[in-house]
């Protein structure tokens, strides 16, 4: 062999075994640490909290208004092939622990947590931009509150927070009503924040900027003050919401709105029950109130089909409806024992023209309302409550709260999920109803 | 780095060294066998050189080294024949005539196999099993696919078709599977190129599709675009008893594929031409009832499960099978020209395979052209290059897991819609009120396509640059572009959103959908091996083995897609809304070294031994390296003296012992940036997304790790007539990569981290009896059974559920196989049969769950009917007791008849299709409750019951069956001329509730086997074929 062939060789070996590179990056998106170290990125992860919370048949827009809608009797399941559904229409023991909208609604509740609460404690050491800082707490803020609300109004227990240590650590559990304070905390603090350096056009310019921030920190305030059973809160924060601001879960033709896609596209999930919106006698829609076929769209085969918020690809969805805080300042009135007052702010609600409504929604009913004390007047709130915001997520909550019987319900809590029993020692015995 | 540049110097100077002058000589002969028929692909070589060649078609040889006079060892070594050593003396003579007889062995004791090593060692030496596969037994079973060829042709592996599509996807699962995390697949490699074998979806890939659930790996495997014509043997390494060697790699097995070489002499062409026809091989009873339940058709569906409903309405009835399935027709030609002169050989071919697929508009084309060159350099050098370039073409259909596949679109409907009727536009109409895909839509309006360019490629040097010493260097690189696009044209009617319709209103932003995939594979590896033989003494020699390897692997994976398609436009560009893409690139690297050591001791003791050290770029640093170790021996008792003074040694030929212990490991278990925890970004309304991931991984991960222990014995008899080879193995995978479900209050709802165990344990028997053996007629019978038991060890929890699209609730759970399902269940009573409620129909067991597999049954004290939670336990096992095959050739003069029959017993499958027929209303138990033979309500009150969707997965199949004849040379101007007609999947005996049993709709998918939801059935196919020699 001569040198030149030798060295032939060599260098074919050499090149061949040089490259010995074992450090590469992924370049789709950041590390779990990346993620967290910059304004921008916090950012993202916070208008990623948002599409947890809305976006698709894990998201809790989806799981809220199905589990509450199916619970409630506001909707009966189509299909039986849609398993998970369909054990809520079945409810009571049948609604398995390894229930797909009972596992996906725990799960992206505190899998929103456990990125706000992330979001939340870098904001201040990252962003020195105090306003920038601001909308991005405020913002996080808004889907935290919502998620711990969700538990708290789905669980008769919920969690005190995330684990310490990841997979190595058992959580405790409180009350539902604590939950519904924890949610307030969160949503105190927010508010604190945005009144001491209000949000930022540089932040809101890098959000989907559909959700009113302010007033969704005080509608949800009123929201859940009243759960909490605080009516002062609960009135004073829904006297400071603006109610001719939309704030809404916005959709689009990529992102669309979940109820629509999945349940009334298909026409292979759910549906109303019927025209009576699942309500007892008594309780029914009275004729001639608008509300009824704006939520209710006739069709054949089945009659009542779903319309309201869920009737096209990129509907928006209202984080609240100006409806929910009048109906918040009438009960709160009327449970202060000022049925004045109270039947007022109903009378503004059932009177209320749809065209007056930022979202169209109106009973538009000629005649005030009439009652026969306390306890007629809170049963025609809830009559109106579950009127106004059908499909809202929130009938389970007010059956519970104006306790009726358990006969117009499938279930009252859900089981706790089996993945947290199975990973949670601490985690309570299931309510047996 | 610097320990290689320095071995290099060292050979430099040892080569140079060697540089002395010889003179050359040429060495000629026949080699045959015992019955003097001229043997092909005989290795000769000069022993302890590098000097060889191997024998042409007519069994002659011509080797000219050049050498100094003195004494050599010509070493001739074929598959499946004795290898034979003959002493040569060289001295003034330029020519010398050496011709061989080889004494055929049915265990081929000392047939060459290469385990990892340069130079190849003889099954004699080895200490664990490896099975070897020939040619001829590759081309008799009428498939165009090597892994289908490869069914029930060695012990211990479970190949199984997924999919009966043209280019369907195909499974192997060496001795159980091996890791509950990535594929479970096999190690590939082709004359030494690490080739890829993964499954990736270019077409039909919308993650909406799927549901977010979890739907397994789907499609097909790029194994297909192999060209079984081209290959000489496979050699299949179980477990890491075998495959240590292979270290991070092995885990699942390793299977080397070796193609064909040339061998000096005039040219000689092989020209063989098959047609094949392939057909549905059963036709599935449908509903014939006259009547449904409720209203009109087109208004009102799937009543069959509102029991409320019991009004009847009259019907027609079709069976849109005849419609979506046809008979097709498939060519495969391949020519070959093989050939060399003196120094120079060469194996080159061409091929065309088409085949038809049994879903009309369905198909699979591939090119293949392939180099194999053979160059020795001088008497110190060799160099070879081999070189495979494809193209195929795949026009498909959506496949299942989806409601607009073929078979699903039938499945999902009442068979009561004229479904090619059309409107006075021309436009197909509704079936049904539920936005379902018309199935005419899917096949005559669906385009989907993907083509895969690909080039395997390798080339090597071997030195020796001293005697004994074997230096030998090989790159190999296998890259491939896979392109791939889907077109569903908005429908002129409505269907679902879900199923990229427009919905009722037939919305143009979202009617139909586009898309374009690519995925940009580049994987090379290099790899440098010394080896150096040792005669201690006369009874004692040493081999020594040294070798480093290196591989990198280069992944771009891109979609684009989008919905809403405007007239004409098929393209995603057009598309009026953009769904959001992939851009997924991944890069990942290992590299390791190895050394080995084997003594042997007077050709009946051997002792092998080897370590390895492994690094990838996948776990983190702390975890980078390592270490791998190997252990086997073989004791050849009928080699003993005292064997032969033995009365027993007339009938008794061959006894050997042998015991063998490995580890390996598996880099497929996390994704190469798995350790990262990337948060996902994606466009959400204006802004920017970035969401976790719902698994959190440990970033300190390491390899899972295989401990396997085989023990096995080679027997034969009545001079070989008779061979038994028997294996036992234990193969424990421990540092289990799972991804532990953890409470959702971490903020994650798993963990992946190395947390449990799993093993497999089972015996392998391989049986060949040769029953008649004469001139004119012989017959030979191979069985093969295979019992494996597979089991989770520690799961770091009770039971692992996962939801899967089909609905098949897949299960881990400590102490049981995996994969099991898992589920609620029929309730029974004291007797054994199923407890009904009054009006008839059977109830879901309930009552107390005490634990995953533990629970106490209640009843009503009133009615005496189940009450409670509904309960839960193992429903079904996909994972077979036990797979068997009996093959038996034929050959009477010039006849041949091969047949293969093979059964896997004991195995269930999630026939979520079965229920789906019922439930809509086209099945025959929905035909009963039509006809009022089954109470009313009774469909939707077991509609729940998942037990009802387990079936048995047992069969028996007639896989092979090939009658040829041979016309031999009595041609003129062609040296060899047969034919046959063969048939494969012909028949399959079971009591299986859909088409067939074997079949996954969850692909190559590792978790998710024995799930029937849409899949295309595997087609029965008859085929002519042709060879030529001339």
């Amino acid at each position: 062999m001569n040198k030149r062939t030798l060295s032939y060789i060599a260098i074919l070996l050499g090149v061949a075994l040089a490259s010995c590179k074992k450090d590469y990056t992924d370049t789709s998106g950041p590390s779990s640490s990346q993620a967290f170290n910059s304004p921008n990125a916090l950012t993202d992860v916070a208008v990623g909290l948002q599409n947890w919370y809305t976006a698709g048949r894990g998201g809790l827009v989806y799981n809220t208004i199905t589990a509450d809608g199916i619970l409630t009797n506001q909707l009966y399941v189509v299909n039986a092939g849609n398993t998970d559904e369909a054990q809520l229409g079945t409810g009571g023991g049948a609604v398995q622990n390894t229930n797909g909208v009972v596992t996906g609604l725990w799960g992206v509740s505190n899998k929103i947590i456990y990125d706000a609460n992330l979001v939340l404690a870098q904001t201040p050491k990252i962003v020195t931009d105090k306003n920038y800082a601001s909308g991005l707490i405020a913002y996080a803020s808004v889907f935290k509150a919502m998620a711990i609300g969700d538990l708290a109004t789905f669980w008769d227990q919920v969690p005190t927070g995330i684990a310490d240590t990841l997979g190595a650590s058992n959580v405790g559990f409180e009350t539902a009503p604590q939950g519904y304070l924890n949610a307030l905390t969160v949503i105190n603090d927010a508010l604190t924040t945005i009144g001491a350096n209000p949000i930022g056009s540089s932040f809101l310019v890098n959000t989907p900027n559909s959700i009113d921030i302010p007033n969704t920190l005080y509608a949800l305030k009123a929201r859940y003050s009243l759960f909490a059973g605080n009516y002062a809160d609960a009135l004073a924060a829904a006297q400071q919401v603006n109610l001719t601001v939309k704030s809404v879960f916005g959709y689009n033709t990529v992102v669309t709105n979940p109820i629509f896609t999945l349940a009334t596209s298909t026409n292979n999930i759910y549906q109303p029950v019927d025209s009576a919106m699942g309500l007892p006698a008594g309780l029914q829609p009275d004729a001639g109130d608008k509300r009824e076929p704006f939520y209710i769209a006739i069709g054949a085969n089945p009659r009542y089909r779903i319309s309201g918020f869920f009737n096209a690809t990129n509907a928006p969805i209202p984080v609240y409806l100006p409806g929910e805080m009048m109906l918040i300042m009438a009960e709160c009135y009327t449970r202060q024992g000022n049925l004045v007052s109270g039947a007022n702010w109903l009378d503004s609600v059932v009177l209320k023209q749809p065209a007056k409504d930022p979202f169209g929604v109106g009973a538009g009913l000629s005649t005030p309302v009439t009652y026969t004390g306390q306890n007629d007047l809170l049963n025609q709130i809830y009559k109106h409550r579950c009127i106004e915001l059908f499909m809202g997520g929130l009938r389970l909550a007010d059956q519970r709260r104006f306790s009726r019987p358990v006969t117009e319900r499938k279930r009252s809590f859900l089981p706790f999920p089996f993945v947290e029993r199975n990973g949670n020692a601490n985690t309570p015995a299931d309510p047996t109803f | 780095m610097k320990k290689i540049q320095l071995t290099l110097c060292v050979f430099g100077l040892t080569c140079l060294a060697a540089l002395s002058a010889g003179a050359q000589v040429r060495f000629t002969g026949t080699v045959t066998d015992g019955a003097g028929k001229p043997l092909p692909s005989v290795t000769v070589q000069v022993k302890g050189t590098n000097t060889g060649t191997s024998t042409g078609d007519n069994g002659v040889y011509t080797l000219s080294p050049t050498l100094n006079p003195g004494s050599y060892v010509l070493v001739f070594s074929g598959v499946g024949y004795k290898t034979l050593d003959r002493l040569v003396t060289v001295g003034n003579a330029s020519s010398y005539t050496i011709d061989a007889q080889l004494e055929s062995s049915s265990l081929s004791l000392d047939e060459v196999v290469v385990t990892g090593t340069s130079a190849g060692t003889t099954r004699r030496q080895l200490g664990s099993y490896i099975s070897s596969v020939k040619a001829d037994d590759l081309t008799k079973g009428s498939t165009g696919n090597v892994l289908a060829a490869l069914q029930g042709k060695t012990a211990g592996a479970q190949v199984t078709q997924n999919s009966g599509d043209p280019a369907g996807g195909i499974s192997v699962k060496l001795r159980g599977i091996s890791t509950i995390s990535g594929s479970s697949d096999p190690l590939y490699i082709i004359d030494g190129v690490i080739v890829d074998n993964s499954t990736t979806r270019v077409t039909n890939t919308d993650a909406t599709y799927a549901g977010g659930n979890f739907v397994g790996s789907i499609g097909q495997n790029r194994l297909v675009d192999i060209n079984p014509n081209d290959i000489e043997r496979i050699e299949v390494l179980n477990g890491a008893a075998a495959a240590a060697i292979y270290g991070s790699r092995a885990n699942a097995g390793v299977v080397q594929i070796f193609t064909k070489k040339g061998s000096t002499g005039a040219p000689i062409v092989n020209f063989t031409t098959s047609a094949n026809l392939n057909q549905l091989r059963k036709k599935l009873p449908v509903n014939t009832a006259p009547v449904k339940f409720g209203g009109s058709p087109a208004t009102q569906t799937q009543t069959i499960l509102t029991p409320t409903i019991t009004n009847t309405s009259p019907v027609t009835r079709y069976n849109y099978q005849d419609y979506i399935f046809r008979t097709a027709m498939g060519t495969d030609n391949t020519v070959s020209v093989s050939g060399g002169r003196d120094k120079t050989k060469y194996y080159t071919s061409a091929s065309y395979l088409y085949n038809g697929g049994i879903v009309r508009n369905t198909n699979f084309s591939r090119y293949s052209f392939r180099l194999n060159l053979d160059q020795v350099l001088n008497n110190w050098a060799s160099f070879n290059v081999t070189m495979n370039y494809i193209y195929d073409k795949t026009n498909e259909k959506p496949d299942g897991n989806s409601f607009f596949s073929p078979t699903n679109s039938v499945t999902i409907i009442g068979n009561y819609y004229n479904i090619r009727q059309r409107d006075a536009l021309g436009n197909l109409l509704a079936v049904g009120e539920r936005g379902r895909a018309n199935p005419a839509s899917v096949i005559e309006d669906f385009r989907q396509q993907q083509q895969t360019n690909r080039i395997i490629s390798g080339a090597g040097v071997t030195l020796t640059p001293i005697k004994n010493l074997t230096v030998d260097y090989h790159m190999g690189i296998d890259n491939y572009n896979q392109d791939g696009t889907t077109f569903i044209p908005p429908y002129a009617y409505n269907v679902s959103l879900a199923f990229f319709g427009g919905g009722p209103s037939l919305d143009p932003t979202q009617n139909g959908y586009a898309s374009t995939g690519t995925n940009t594979s580049f994987l090379i590896n290099h790899d440098l091996n010394l080896t150096y033989n040792w005669k201690i003494s006369d009874n004692l020699s040493s081999v020594t083995q040294v070798g480093y390897s290196q591989q990198y692997q280069k992944m771009h994976y891109s979609l684009q897609q989008g919905r809403g398609l405007p007239p004409y436009v098929q393209t995603v560009s057009g598309a009026s809304t953009a769904i959001p893409g992939v851009d997924q690139r991944t890069e990942l690297s290992i590299s390791g070294e190895f050394i080995q050591q084997n003594f042997k001791y007077r050709n009946q003791l051997f002792i092998t031994g080897a370590l390895r050290n492994d690094g990838s770029s996948v776990f983190g640093s702390s975890q980078r390296n390592q270490v791998y170790s190997k252990l086997s021996g073989s004791y050849i008792l009928s080699g003993t003296d005292y064997w032969g003074s033995l009365g027993i040694a007339k009938w008794w030929d061959l006894f050997k012992l042998r015991a063998a212990y490995g580890e390996s490991g598996n880099l497929t278990g996390i994704p190469a940036y798995g350790r990262f925890n990337t948060y996902i970004a994606s466009a959400f309304i204006g802004a920017s997304s970035f969401t976790g991931q719902t698994t959190y991984t440990n970033p300190d991960i390491k390899p899972e790790r295989q401990k396997e222990l085989e023990f096995g014995t080679d027997m034969s008899f009545l001079g070989n007539r008779i061979g038994l080879s028997f294996n036992y193995y234990r193969k424990r995978v421990n540092d289990l990569l799972i991804s532990r479900l953890i409470a959702p209050t971490n903020g994650y709802s798993s963990l992946t981290d190395n947390i449990g165990a799993l093993e497999n344990k089972g015996y392998e028997i391989v049986l060949n009896f040769e029953p008649v053996k004469t001139k004119d007629f012989t017959w030979d019978i191979t069985a093969i059974y295979n019992h494996n038991e597979n089991k989770a060890l520690d799961i770091g929890q009770s039971l692992l559920l996962f939801n899967t699209t089909s609905g098949a609730p897949v299960a881990i759970i400590g102490g049981q196989p995996i994969g099991i399902f898992y589920g609620t269940f029929f309730a029974t009573g004291a007797d054994g049969k199923q407890v009904k409620n009054p009006a008839g129909i059977p109830q879901t067991e309930s009552g107390i769950q005490n634990s995953p597999l533990s629970y106490t049954p209640q009843r009503s004290q009133a009615t005496g009917l189940p009450t409670g939670t509904a309960l839960q336990k193992i429903i079904g096992n996909p994972n077979p007791k036990y797979t068997s095959t009996i093959t038996t050739d034929l050959s009477y003069k010039k006849l041949g008849l091969h047949i293969q029959v093979d059964a896997v017993h004991g195995v269930d499958v999630f026939n979520a299709d079965f229920r789906t027929r019922q439930g809509v209303d086209n099945g025959t138990v929905a035909q009963q409750e039509d006809l009022g033979q089954l109470p009313r309500g009774y469909i939707a009150g077991i509609y729940a019951i998942q037990q009802w969707r387990v079936d048995n997965g047992s069969y028996v199949k007639l896989r092979e069956v090939s009658l040829s004849y041979d016309f031999g040379t009595g041609i003129k101007g062609l040296k060899d001329l047969s034919f046959s007609l063969g048939g494969r999947n012909l028949v399959s005996w079971d009591s299986y509730n859909g088409y067939d049993p074997e079949i996954n709709s969850a692909g190559q998918s590792t978790l998710l086997r024995g799930i029937d939801f849409g899949a295309i059935p595997i087609p029965r196919t008859f085929s002519a074929t042709l060879r030529a020699k001339f």
